[in-house]
């Protein structure tokens, strides 16, 4: 069951993928690599003469396609349809996943985060449970999900930028590697000038390029190809019976526990990602955090309707042109990966258009690592250097710190990055399953049962952390574990995926939690009115923080609750 | 003389030092004093996130309670020495690129003079951290008191 995907060739080269340099594509990847600087200069974040005067505030569209930006990365562009090519059915479990955390986030995070009003994800954990150890954490899980996200990014990258440039022919690297290096330096870089762009507004744009390039390849695809007209999300359909079984058919590739496993895990780990929340701090009022929230979820929908109809379309395409895409040999993961651009060559539209939808590919890939390198520069910089090293840091140590951070975790992927283990939708899923056991448990307990205390917030995350680790050596996850072989215990492997862990480990964190906070003491006054502010029922003044209301409220009258 | 002094400062004791200078001059040129903080947005992006600028942007200041309270801590040494020494001190709040906002402020408010701190860091520490003081020295027409500050010497 190591093989939860199938696994992969030491020597990434997608077959049947024209690896060489395209010029027109090319171009079109340095056009919209360029473009993103353009706009960030534009829009450039001018100078607050005063801070004590409101400014535009951002509204729930343009937040919404914010939230899509961040959120759509190489996993949503590629991966997601790489991994139904593959594995049919199977893949799903990360539409169906994806999706569903969105709900658990309107319903129970996102409106109540806003309340509580603070900078960070671990700043919550902190302040919420009274506690640096718990704060230094849930910071270095903060920086860990940041660099396990990223690796499949970079494979993305990597892989796409294979396809457009070619093997640039530096010795001692393979053609992957030289193109994933040069992307994740590009992306650092960009990331450096990150302070002068406008955040939301470049967002905003880095969705649309690569939304209208995954539609318009899809629908592009379908016409030239003869499968579909007007509606492709549909019409794919009229496949399904053509295409193998190891397509259509349920269960057949993967067990039922284990698409429920994945499932799950990828839901709940959407609620618990850092760079997912912050979005909610900043919104207007609670209203705002809501419909941002619908917003977002309405402009994920439009690319994870479209992706099985990629995949289908795809596949057939393969099994025609290449070879059948089932059996052996089968399609590999690294042509899977770039199903999507590879779709749109076998169909024969013209190279202008391939190079656009890798540009998209390449969009969503730098979208989303910039904001899991902000999110882990964050957490090393305000949350554990600032609020437990040097209190008195300013803010130039503190950049520097950050800008370190950032630095550090690029080489962390980089490395990490050179011979990935598994498909991009899979080294993702690793990251969701961190974020489902460590921090989901933390954020929705913290918000919702105020008798949670710090004792059970520590001994939580401790456990969780462990948790998420033993699948990960089991399946030799990065190769640290026995050459990459990993332990292999075949009960572990069955029970608890790497893949979708969290539907195991986070009822447990859930329990440890909970049971040690029974045992030990209440969390102080305060912090309990803290939480009952934060899902009270009546509304709460636009400028305030729960724990400003708390405090308000001790003064005027003690007795209150 | 002098009728109006800008103190620019980010609440380290770096910047306090300075001020001990500026109430002296204000005091005999019976001057009004400017205190001024800047949130570097540069800084935030990276350390509280790129949303957290968005935040500024949207005048959400009153909101970000820790950097508010930074700042007006800041803001209020000046205004309390200032009050015990008899003297006008008008407190501002500003977000952006600091040495740009140092000297925008001292034009668009006719400062005769701009009464600053500096670490005197030298190499690597220099190159890396770099200095607020020297580059507002070279974007600001209005002349600038440099007090040098070490620690424990």
């Amino acid at each position: 069951m190591a093989a939860a995907v199938p696994l992969q060739e030491s020597a990434l080269l997608p077959e049947g993928l024209n690896v060489s340099f395209k010029l027109l594509p090319a171009a079109i990847v340095s056009a919209m690599m360029l473009s993103f600087l353009v706009i960030g200069f534009i829009y450039k974040v001018a100078d607050t003469d005063d801070m004590w005067v409101a400014g535009r505030s951002i509204g729930n569209i343009e937040n919404g396609m914010a939230i899509g930006a961040n959120w759509m990365s190489a996993a949503s562009y590629l991966g997601m349809a790489a991994l139904i090519a593959l594995s049919g059915v199977y893949g799903l479990a990360f539409v169906v996943g994806w999706t569903t955390g969105y709900f658990v986030l309107l319903i129970f995070l996102a409106a109540q985060m806003r309340r509580f009003g603070k900078y960070t994800a671990p700043d919550f954990v902190g302040d919420r449970f009274n506690s640096d150890s718990a704060r230094a954490i849930a910071a270095i899980t903060t920086f860990l999900i940041g660099f396990v996200y990223a690796i499949g990014q970079a494979r993305g990258m990597g892989l796409v930028g294979l396809y457009i440039f070619g093997d640039p022919g530096i010795p001692g690297l393979s053609g992957y590697q030289s193109m994933m290096i040069l992307f994740m330096v590009i992306t650092i870089g960009y990331l450096a000038l990150s302070g002068m762009l406008g955040a939301t507004k470049n967002m905003v744009f880095q969705y649309l390029i690569l939304i209208i390039a995954f539609l318009v390849g899809l629908y592009a695809t379908g016409w030239a190809a003869g499968y579909s007209t007007i509606l492709p999300q549909l019409e794919y359909a009229q496949l399904i019976s053509a295409l193998s079984a190891e397509f259509s058919e349920p269960f057949v590739n993967e067990s039922y526990y284990l698409w429920i496993a994945t499932a799950v895990s990828l839901a709940f780990g959407t609620c618990g990602l850092p760079h997912v929340l912050v979005r909610f701090y900043t919104v207007d009022n609670e209203r705002t955090a809501r419909w941002s929230t619908v917003w977002g979820l309405f402009f994920i929908a439009l690319l994870y309707l479209s992706a099985p109809a990629y995949a289908a379309f795809g596949t057939d395409l393969y099994s025609q042109n290449i070879r059948p895409a089932f059996g052996d040999p089968g399609m590999t993961s690294a042509a899977a990966d770039v199903i999507v651009v590879l779709a749109t060559q076998l169909s024969g539209l013209p190279s202008w258009l391939v190079g656009f939808v890798a540009a998209g590919g390449i969009a969503a890939a730098v979208a989303t690592t910039a904001g899991l390198f902000i999110a882990g520069s964050s957490a090393i910089s305000h949350d554990i250097y600032a609020n437990i090293i040097n209190e008195d840091a300013s803010q130039r140590k503190q950049m520097i710190v950050g800008r370190l951070s950032i630095v550090a975790l690029g080489v962390l992927t980089m490395a990490a990055a050179f011979d990935p283990q598994a498909p991009i939708a899979a080294l993702v899923s690793y990251a969701f399953s961190l974020a489902a056991t460590v921090l989901f448990p933390m954020f929705f307990l913290g918000l919702w049962w105020e008798r949670t205390n710090r004792q059970g917030a520590l001994t939580g995350m401790i456990t969780g952390l462990i948790l998420w680790l033993i699948p990960m050596a089991n399946e030799g996850a990065f190769g640290i574990v026995n050459g990459g072989a990993g332990l292999g215990i075949d009960v572990i492997a069955t029970w608890m995926p790497a893949i979708g862990s969290a539907i195991v480990s986070m009822p447990l964190v859930f329990v440890v939690t909970i049971v040690v906070s029974l045992m030990t003491d209440n969390p102080p006054q305060e912090t309990r009115q803290m939480v009952r502010q934060c899902h009270s029922p009546r509304p709460m003044a636009q400028d305030r923080t729960a724990e400003e209301v708390v405090a308000r409220r001790t003064d005027d009258s003690p007795a209150d609750d | 003389m002098y009728n109006r002094i800008l103190v620019p400062t980010d609440g380290s004791e770096v910047a306090e030092a300075a001020v001990d200078h500026a109430l002296s001059i204000a005091r005999d040129n019976n001057a009004e004093l400017h205190a001024l903080y800047v949130a570097d947005t540069n800084a935030i992006s990276v350390s509280l996130g790129t949303e957290q600028v968005d935040r500024i942007r949207q005048g959400k200041f009153s909101e970000m309670t820790e950097l508010r309270e930074q700042a007006e801590a800041a803001t209020g040494y000046v205004a309390d020495v200032g009050a015990e020494a008899g003297l006008e001190v008008i407190e501002h709040h500003a977000g952006g690129v600091p040495h740009r906002i140092i000297a925008n402020y001292a034009d668009d408010n006719d400062i005769d003079l701009v009464v600053m701190g500096s670490h005197g860091r030298t190499g690597v520490r220099r190159a890396l951290l770099g200095s607020v003081t020297e580059r507002t020295l070279r974007s600001t027409r209005a002349p600038v008191l440099v007090v040098d500050y070490r620690e424990n010497e």
